[in-house]
């Protein structure tokens, strides 16, 4: 592999990509996407910023989750009458009622049942986005979802029960933009880049220069990974208070988009026209986003399916990395993630030397 | 020395045979005609012997290396210009030539000369999209001539081009040629190879069905006749090979009879027709 020909390639594309109208507003997107919510919904960077009280006899590994979180304050009470008024009066987000015996019974797959009193005196954002760490850090006690049924309380009104329900702010928007970012670089340019050197057949000068297949392949993927990253630099320069754990949260990002590029490299091997990707792009930028959608109280079945996206693993693991817990969870999402992304490398390389003979 | 050797050449594509058992040489400086209709096989010929296409069976040498197995040492040595204007159109012209340099590691001071080699130079600047066809082929010139290949392919590079654009590529090819570079030309103008190449290879279905000099090939099938038309309007063929040819023709010069005379050679598009049974636009 010749670097310098990787390099004028990927030079080349991340310069006439902007220029091409369609390209720049696939790019531009998900950064203008970002940016609105982040004007309409300003208070998305202080999300788990919580207190939390907490009554756990126990000394649960749910709440030894919590502790490790940096970003919350625990407080602990005595007894499950007092977590209640508590949250009240010192207006923590909310309270934990874990039973006795939890983790016992979440390890022998009884769905043990967990108390949460949610305080819906915080503004509406702040409310999801507890229940959406709550939620988190519940389902990543075990692999068997739910490892427990959570019965939701609102503070000022004891009968407003609801299970497993309410809308995941955190983890539905920061993952979704990355994802939406990952999709339109994948399933959109990534795919025109390789297809109009096709179509325009640019693509037999550069196999008559010292470019090899495998060097063109390279520098469109570098291309996507560049804009990529800096876009997404921007996403998480704009949520970084949501990230429990940088180095993991870099690392399944950059997996992530390993994959998703990989994906839009074998769109761009396969197809031969723009026409054909503008066709089908956005149904697969549909099907690669669609993991990321928060779908309460879904389906078995639908669950079932979305294992069959590849990036469903991704933003698995996006989740766990953005609380920082479960890492041996996390790491087994990084390798199904890695495994497709290594397929998808494989499929195109195998894909254009066909086309090529 | 040769610079082009091919022996035995086959591809096929599926069921489609494109090229059967082709075999030729061509000499170091020489410009070399390679001429059939379309689907012939040029193009598939001229993809093999430049390293983007593997041959089927048989074997060929370009500037001395083998094209099936020695492709990373053949590109830098040969310069192709393609049949489709396949440059980057919303880079400017010196923008196209600059990233060629990049992929063959060339001085980037080399893009400006080869721009005034194609004269060029003063809309370098703008996007090729705004470019005519003329300006386009080029600069597709420029950019294969930008590392001094040995050889150079060029397949149709006068197609779609008004004849005074035809005329300067036909220049640039001589100019190349005197220049000691290897020319490989497909062209579908049989004017076009009778002025620019030494020798002419006819393509048809695949198979190389005559290869010599166009003289030569003029000379064994056309006829060997002189059309002679009168002040009265009459036509008259005198047959050279007839003894009485001369005192004929000197009896019509002296009695002032003679309007025009024509020598009746036949042309290449004639000669490939008898060959090949079709003409090339067929």
């Amino acid at each position: 592999m010749s670097g310098q020909v990787i390099a004028a390639i990927a030079r080349k594309d991340l310069t006439d990509a902007i220029r091409n109208r369609y390209l720049l507003v696939a790019l531009l997107t998900p950064l203008s996407v970002a940016l609105l919510l982040r004007l309409m919904l300003p208070d998305v960077n202080r999300l788990n910023n919580f207190t939390i009280v907490v009554h756990d006899p126990d000394r649960s590994t749910l709440v030894s989750q919590l502790r490790a979180v940096p970003q919350l304050k625990l407080v602990d009470v005595d007894s499950a009458a007092t977590a209640r008024d508590e949250v009240e009066k010192i207006k923590a987000a909310g309270a934990l009622v874990i039973p006795a015996g939890f983790d016992a019974d979440v390890a022998a797959g009884k769905q043990p049942k967990l108390t949460v009193y949610v305080n819906n005196k915080k503004n509406s954002i702040e409310q999801a986005s507890f229940r959406g760490l709550v939620e988190r850090q519940v389902k990543s006690l075990d692999q068997r979802p739910p490892p427990a049924e959570i019965t939701w309380i609102n503070v000022r009104e004891e009968a407003d029960s609801q299970t497993g329900r309410g809308i995941n702010l955190s983890q539905m928007l920061l993952p979704l933009l990355l994802l939406l970012t990952f999709g339109m670089t994948g399933a959109l340019v990534v795919p025109l880049l390789l297809v109009e050197e096709k179509e325009k057949r640019t693509m037999d000068f550069l196999l008559t220069s010292p470019a090899r297949l495998s060097e063109v392949i390279v520098g469109k993927a570098l291309t996507g990974i560049v804009y990529s990253v800096l876009i997404a630099g921007v996403l998480l320069a704009l949520n970084r208070q949501l990230i429990g754990n940088w180095p993991l949260t870099m690392l399944t990002i950059l997996l992530g988009l390993l994959l998703i590029v990989a994906m839009g490299l074998l769109m761009g091997s396969i197809f031969q026209t723009t026409m054909q990707v503008n066709t089908w792009a956005s149904l697969v930028l549909l099907v690669l986003i669609a993991p990321s959608f928060p779908f309460p109280g879904s389906p078995a079945v639908l669950e079932a399916a979305m294992r069959f996206i590849p990036t469903y693993y991704f933003i698995e693991a996006l989740k766990l990395s953005l609380t920082g817990t479960n890492v041996p969870r996390l790491w087994g999402q990084l390798t199904v993630v890695l495994a497709c992304t290594l397929v998808a490398f494989f499929a195109v390389i195998w894909t254009m030397r066909r086309a090529q003979n | 020395m040769n610079s082009i050797e091919v022996d035995g050449l086959s591809r096929t594509f599926n069921d489609l045979q494109a090229v059967d058992r082709i075999s030729f040489t061509v000499e170091a400086g020489e410009v070399f005609g390679f001429l059939g209709h379309n689907g012939a096989g040029k193009t598939t010929t001229i993809r093999m012997l430049s390293g983007q296409l593997r041959p089927t069976a048989g074997r060929a040498r370009v500037a001395g290396c083998d094209v099936t197995t020695e492709q990373g040492r053949l590109r830098p040595l040969v310069g192709v210009v393609s049949e489709n204007q396949n440059l980057y159109e919303r880079m400017s012209g010196r923008e196209n030539l600059a990233f060629a340099a990049r992929l063959y590691g060339t001085n980037p001071g080399r893009v400006d000369e080869v721009l005034q080699q194609v004269d060029m130079l003063e809309r370098a600047g703008d996007n090729v999209r705004h470019y005519s066809n003329g300006m386009k082929q080029r600069l597709l010139i420029a950019r294969a001539l930008l590392h001094r290949p040995q050889i150079i392919f060029l397949d149709e590079p006068t197609r779609g081009l008004d004849p005074v654009v035809a005329r300067e590529i036909r220049r640039l090819v001589i100019q190349l040629a005197s220049q000691g570079v290897t020319v490989f030309l497909t062209t579908h103008y049989m004017e076009e190879a009778d002025e620019l190449c030494r020798r002419v290879a006819f393509l048809s279905e695949g198979r190389i069905v005559a290869l010599d000099t166009p003289d030569n090939l003029k000379m064994a099938h056309g006829q060997k006749s002189l059309k002679a038309t009168l002040n009265t309007g009459q036509t008259l063929t005198i047959a050279l090979d007839d003894e009485a040819a001369g005192k004929h023709l000197e009896e019509l010069v002296s009695g002032g009879h003679l309007r025009t005379l024509h020598s009746t050679e036949a042309t290449l598009e004639e000669v490939f027709i008898q060959i090949a049974g079709r003409g090339l636009s067929e």
